[in-house]
C-alpha cells in the first residue's frame, strides 16, 4: 500500500471487508483518536459504493456533538444519508438536524434520556448518545434489526472506552489511534502494537471454554473460576475483582491450570496474585481483549512465569486508523508514523484524512 | 391499605401478601401502580367491591378458555408506556418533542384497538372513550403508520422548505471543497427555518391535543383497571382461586378448604400436602387451641391471607369464602421477632391491644392474635386473654385468637381446636431411645414423623375443653429422660387439680 490517504470506497471495503459484516465497532486507544472521522469515512464509502443495505448507528457514550464537552474544542460531526437508522438518546436527537422519524422507544435510559430508534428521512447531522453497557448495545442491535434485519450495525466508541466495545457485541473492530498516544512515531508504533496484541488475545480452546461457560452457568454469581487438573473447578463469588486479590491468591493451589477472571483484569488485581508462587504455568482467561488492562511490564512478568493469556470471545481487528493530529491542533508527520506502524503491525494501517464535513 | 390493615411489615411478609402481589403480573405501568396502591374495600365500598369481583369472575372464564380477545388485550397492554409525564407536560402547555408525540400516538392506537374488543370490555366492566379525532391529529395523511415525525402535511410552508432542503442535500452529496462548504451553510439556514416552522406546528399540535387530555387520561386509567383485573383473573386461574361473597356486616366470615398458596407450594415440592382449613368466624371471639406442632400459626396466616386478599379485590384460594367487608384488619404475632428489639415486648403488645380495642369501638374490624402474652406470667396472661375474649365477645368486631391459655366459656366466645394426633395413634408410637449424645439427623427425622401424623383440621368444640396434654407425650416420644418426664407429669397434674391436697 503506497498511498498515505486511502480513497473512500473500494479500498476501504477491501481492507475491512465491510460489505460482508453484520456489525462493526470503532474503538479508540485514547480520547480524540479519530473515531468519528473514521465513522464518517465509512458512511461516505458506504454511500459512494451504492450499497443497498441500510446502516444502523449507535454510540457507546456520546459522539457527533459539535464541540468537545470537556475541552470545548470543535469536533467532527456525524453526517448521515437519508434511510440510515440511528439509536440515540432523546436529548441528542434534539441537537440533530436530519429529519428523523421515530420508529420505536427502547426503554433504555441514559443521562440524555431514553434511547430512541429513528430512521433518517433526510440527509443531515446527528448526535449519537447510546447506552453504556454491552448488554444494552445487544438490545439496541435487536431493535434496529426489527426494522432492518440486514443492516450493518456500527457502534461508535467514546472516550477510550475499550472495556465496553468487545464482549462479542460486534463481529469486527476498527481501532482508531492518534498522535495523542505518543508524538514519537517509534513509541506510537510500539504502544499500538502492544494494545493490538492485547485486544487480539487468542481464544481459549473449545473444550476449556465449554468447561468455564458451563461452570458459570451453574454458578451465575461467580466471578472467578479456577480449574485444577483436568476438570476440577473452584468458583468464587465476589462483588468485583478489585480489592479481592489476596482472597483470590489464597484460593490458588499447585496444579492450577486455568484461572478465569470475569471483568477487568488490571495491574492491581494481578499484583496480589504475582506474590503467590502457585501463580505460574497456567492460562489466565479474560472475557475478551478489552477486559485486559495491563501494562507491558506486567504482561512481561506473566510471560516470565509461563502464564499465557486467552479469551472466551476473540476480537477481530480489521484495520487501524491513524489520526496524525494531536488534540492541541498540532499535525505530525503522517508518512513517518504510518511507515513505523506498518513495519510493526500485521494489520492494515491507514490515515483516512479529514472526512468531508 | 396502609391505614386499614394493621400488621408489621415482617409479619405481612410471612403472611405472604408481597408474594401474592408479585405473582399478579400487570403489564402496564398504570396497572402496576394500581396494584401497588392496594385498595382496601370496606363495607362502605361494598358496591364497588361487588363490581370488581364480578368483573374478575367473568374474566376468569375468558382467561380459562384463552379467549382470543384476552390474548389481544394482553398484547396491546404490554405495549402501553407510562404517560403521566407526557400528560403533565401537555396540560402545562409545554412544547412536546417527537418522542412524546410518538408516545401519545402509540397510546391512542392501543386505546382504539382495546375499545374494539367489545366482548372483553363488557365482561371486564370497563369502557373507553372515543379518541379517533385525536389519533387523526397525529396521523394527518391517515396512513395508520405507527411511526411519527412532524409531517410535511401539517403545513404547505414546511413542505416547501423541505423540498428546498432536499435539493440542497442532493447537491451537497455531489459537491466537494469550498462549494460543499457553501452548500452546507445554505442548508444550515434552511434547516433553521424548518426548525422554526416545526416548533410552531408542535405548539399547535399540543394545543389541539390538550383538548383531548380528559379522554386520554380516562382511557389510560381504564387500561390500568383492565390490566389489573386481567392479572387478578389470571392469578385466580393459576392458583385455583374462588369468587368471594360479601355478606352483611352481622354475618360471619366462612372459609371452606382455604389453602395458603405459598406454603402449599413449598410442601408440594417436598411431596407433602397442605391440609385445607375450614372455619366460621362470627362476630365476637373465636379461640383456637390445640397441641404443639398443630399448625395453629400457619392456620392463622392462611385465614388472614384469604380474608386480606378478598378485601384487596383478589380471589382467595378456597373452595368457598364469604365474609363481611371489615372496616379494618389487624394481625399480631410475637413469633415474628420484634423490629423494636430491646424494648419491652409486652409493652409493645399492650400498645397494639390498646389501639385495636379503641378502633373496634367505632369500627367493625377483624383482629387476629397468635399466642399473645407468651412472655408474661401465666396467671396474668390468662386473665388478659380471658378479658380480651370476653370484651370482644360483646363487640361487633371479630376477634380470632390462637392461645395455650385456658379461656373460660362466656357469651360471644366460640372454641375451635386443631385435631392434632389422635391419642390412640400417639400411644402406639414407640418411644425414641437416645444415647448420651443426640443425633441431629435422627431427631429431625423423628420430629418429621410425628408431624406427619398430625391432623391439622379444625373442629369446633363445646366450651373450653382441657388443653390437650399431647405436649408431654411428644416430649416422651422424642426421648426426654424419664426423671424429667415424671417431673413434667407431676407438675401438669398439680396445675390441673391444684386443690386436691
Amino acid at each position: 500500500m503506497n498511498t498515505l490517504v486511502v480513497k473512500p470506497g473500494i479500498e476501504l471495503f477491501r481492507l475491512t471487508g465491510l460489505q460482508d459484516l453484520q456489525s462493526l465497532a470503532i474503538i479508540g486507544l485514547s480520547k480524540n483518536a479519530g473515531k468519528t472521522t473514521c465513522l464518517n469515512h465509512l458512511i461516505a464509502a458506504w454511500q459512494a459504493s451504492g450499497q443497498t443495505r441500510v446502516l444502523g448507528l449507535t454510540s457507546i457514550g456520546r459522539d457527533g456533538e459539535p464541540r468537545d464537552i470537556l475541552t470545548d474544542r470543535p469536533k467532527p460531526r456525524i453526517y448521515i444519508p437519508a434511510g440510515t437508522l440511528i439509536a440515540s438518546a432523546q436529548g441528542a436527537l434534539q441537537r440533530s438536524d436530519a429529519l428523523l422519524e421515530v420508529l420505536e422507544l427502547s426503554n433504555i435510559r441514559t443521562s440524555l434520556g431514553e434511547v430512541v430508534i429513528c430512521r433518517a428521512l433526510s440527509d443531515g447531522y446527528v448526535e449519537l448518545a447510546g447506552p453504556g453497557s454491552a448488554e444494552e448495545i445487544g438490545c439496541i442491535a435487536d431493535l434496529l434489526r426489527n426494522h432492518e434485519p440486514d443492516c450493518l450495525f456500527i457502534i461508535d466508541g467514546a472516550l477510550s472506552r475499550r472495556s465496553q466495545a468487545g464482549a462479542g457485541i460486534s463481529e469486527a473492530v476498527i481501532v482508531a489511534v492518534s498522535a495523542d498516544t505518543s508524538s514519537s512515531p517509534e513509541q506510537l508504533a510500539e504502544k499500538t502494537d502492544f494494545a493490538l496484541k492485547i485486544l487480539q488475545t487468542p481464544s481459549l480452546n473449545q473444550k476449556d471454554k465449554d468447561l468455564l461457560l458451563e461452570t458459570c452457568q451453574c454458578n451465575p454469581q461467580t466471578r472467578v473460576v479456577i480449574v485444577v487438573g483436568e476438570e476440577r473447578t473452584v468458583t468464587m463469588e465476589i462483588p468485583s475483582l478489585v480489592g479481592h486479590g489476596k482472597e483470590l491468591a489464597k484460593k490458588l493451589v499447585p496444579g492450577t491450570r486455568l484461572l478465569y477472571l470475569q471483568g477487568a483484569i488490571t495491574d492491581q488485581v494481578l499484583s496480589e496474585l504475582l506474590k503467590e508462587a502457585h501463580f505460574s504455568r497456567l492460562t489466565l482467561v479474560a472475557d475478551d481483549g478489552t477486559r485486559i488492562l495491563l501494562k507491558p511490564e506486567v504482561v512481561q512478568k506473566l510471560r516470565a512465569r509461563d502464564i499465557d493469556l486467552a479469551v472466551l470471545t476473540p476480537i477481530d481487528v480489521r484495520m487501524v486508523c491513524l489520526n496524525p493530529t494531536r488534540s492541541n491542533g498540532l499535525k505530525l508527520d503522517s508518512a513517518t508514523m504510518l511507515e513505523k506502524m506498518r513495519s510493526l503491525l500485521s494489520i492494515p494501517v491507514v490515515d483516512l484524512g479529514p472526512a468531508l464535513m | 391499605m396502609k391505614t386499614s390493615v394493621m400488621i408489621s411489615k415482617e409479619l405481612l411478609n410471612q403472611v405472604g401478601l408481597p408474594e401474592v402481589m408479585q405473582s399478579c403480573h400487570c403489564r402496564t405501568p398504570q396497572g402496576k401502580r394500581l396494584k401497588n396502591a392496594a385498595r382496601f374495600f370496606t363495607n362502605s365500598s361494598h358496591d364497588e367491591f361487588v363490581a370488581e369481583i364480578t368483573a374478575i369472575a367473568r374474566l376468569v372464564e375468558m382467561v380459562k378458555v384463552k379467549h382470543p380477545q384476552v390474548l389481544e388485550a394482553q398484547t396491546q397492554l404490554s405495549r402501553l408506556r407510562e404517560l403521566r409525564g407526557t400528560f403533565s407536560r401537555l396540560e402545562k402547555g409545554r412544547l412536546l418533542d417527537d418522542t412524546e408525540f410518538f408516545e401519545l400516538k402509540g397510546a391512542l392506537t392501543i386505546f382504539f384497538r382495546l375499545s374494539r374488543l367489545k366482548e372483553l370490555m363488557a365482561e371486564a366492566g370497563v369502557d373507553f372513550q372515543v379518541t379517533k379525532d385525536a389519533s387523526a391529529l397525529l396521523d394527518p395523511s391517515g396512513t395508520g403508520n405507527p411511526t411519527f415525525h412532524i409531517y410535511s402535511d401539517y403545513s404547505p410552508g414546511l413542505a416547501r422548505i423541505r423540498g428546498q432542503k432536499k435539493k440542497l442535500e442532493r447537491d451537497i452529496s455531489q459537491a466537494k471543497g469550498n462549494q460543499r462548504k457553501i452548500l452546507l451553510t445554505q442548508r444550515a439556514l434552511v434547516t433553521a427555518e424548518e426548525d422554526k416552522l416545526e416548533e410552531q406546528i408542535r405548539l399547535q399540535l399540543g394545543e389541539k391535543l390538550q383538548a383531548w387530555l380528559p379522554q386520554m387520561r380516562h382511557n389510560a386509567e381504564t387500561c390500568a383497571i383492565l390490566d389489573f383485573r386481567l392479572a387478578k383473573a389470571d392469578l385466580a386461574v393459576r392458583w385455583n382461586g374462588t369468587k368471594p361473597v360479601a355478606v352483611a356486616p352481622s354475618e360471619p366470615a366462612v372459609l371452606v378448604d382455604s389453602r395458603h398458596p405459598l406454603i402449599a407450594s413449598i410442601l408440594q415440592k417436598k411431596g407433602l400436602q397442605f391440609t385445607p382449613i375450614s372455619i366460621k368466624l362470627k362476630q365476637g371471639s373465636t379461640v383456637l387451641s390445640g397441641a404443639n406442632m398443630g399448625g395453629k400459626s400457619v392456620a392463622l396466616k392462611t385465614v388472614f391471607l384469604a380474608l386480606l386478599m378478598t378485601q384487596l379485590g383478589y380471589f382467595p384460594i378456597c373452595n368457598h369464602l364469604e365474609t363481611p367487608l371489615y372496616d379494618f384488619m389487624a394481625f399480631e404475632s410475637h413469633q415474628e421477632g420484634d423490629l423494636h428489639w430491646g424494648l419491652s415486648s409486652f409493652g409493645l403488645e399492650c400498645v397494639k391491644i390498646r389501639n385495636h380495642h379503641r378502633r373496634s369501638q367505632n369500627q367493625q374490624g377483624l383482629i387476629m392474635m397468635d399466642e399473645p402474652c407468651r412472655g408474661t406470667n401465666p396467671a396474668e396472661a390468662t386473665a388478659i386473654v380471658q378479658a380480651l375474649c370476653r370484651t370482644y365477645g360483646r363487640s361487633s368486631s371479630t376477634f380470632f385468637i390462637a392461645t395455650h391459655y385456658n379461656v373460660t366459656p362466656a357469651a360471644g366466645i366460640r372454641f375451635y381446636q386443631v385435631r392434632g394426633i389422635r391419642p390412640e395413634v400417639l400411644a402406639e408410637l414407640p418411644v425414641q431411645k437416645t444415647g448420651s449424645e443426640s443425633d441431629l439427623h435422627e431427631d429431625l427425622s423423628r420430629v418429621r414423623k410425628i408431624q406427619n401424623l398430625m391432623d391439622y383440621r379444625f373442629e369446633e368444640i363445646e366450651g373450653s375443653q382441657q388443653t390437650p396434654s399431647g405436649a408431654i407425650k411428644i416430649a416422651e416420644l422424642l426421648g426426654v429422660d424419664q426423671t424429667l418426664l415424671r417431673e413434667m407429669m407431676a407438675a401438669w397434674q398439680e396445675d390441673q387439680w391444684p386443690n386436691l391436697d
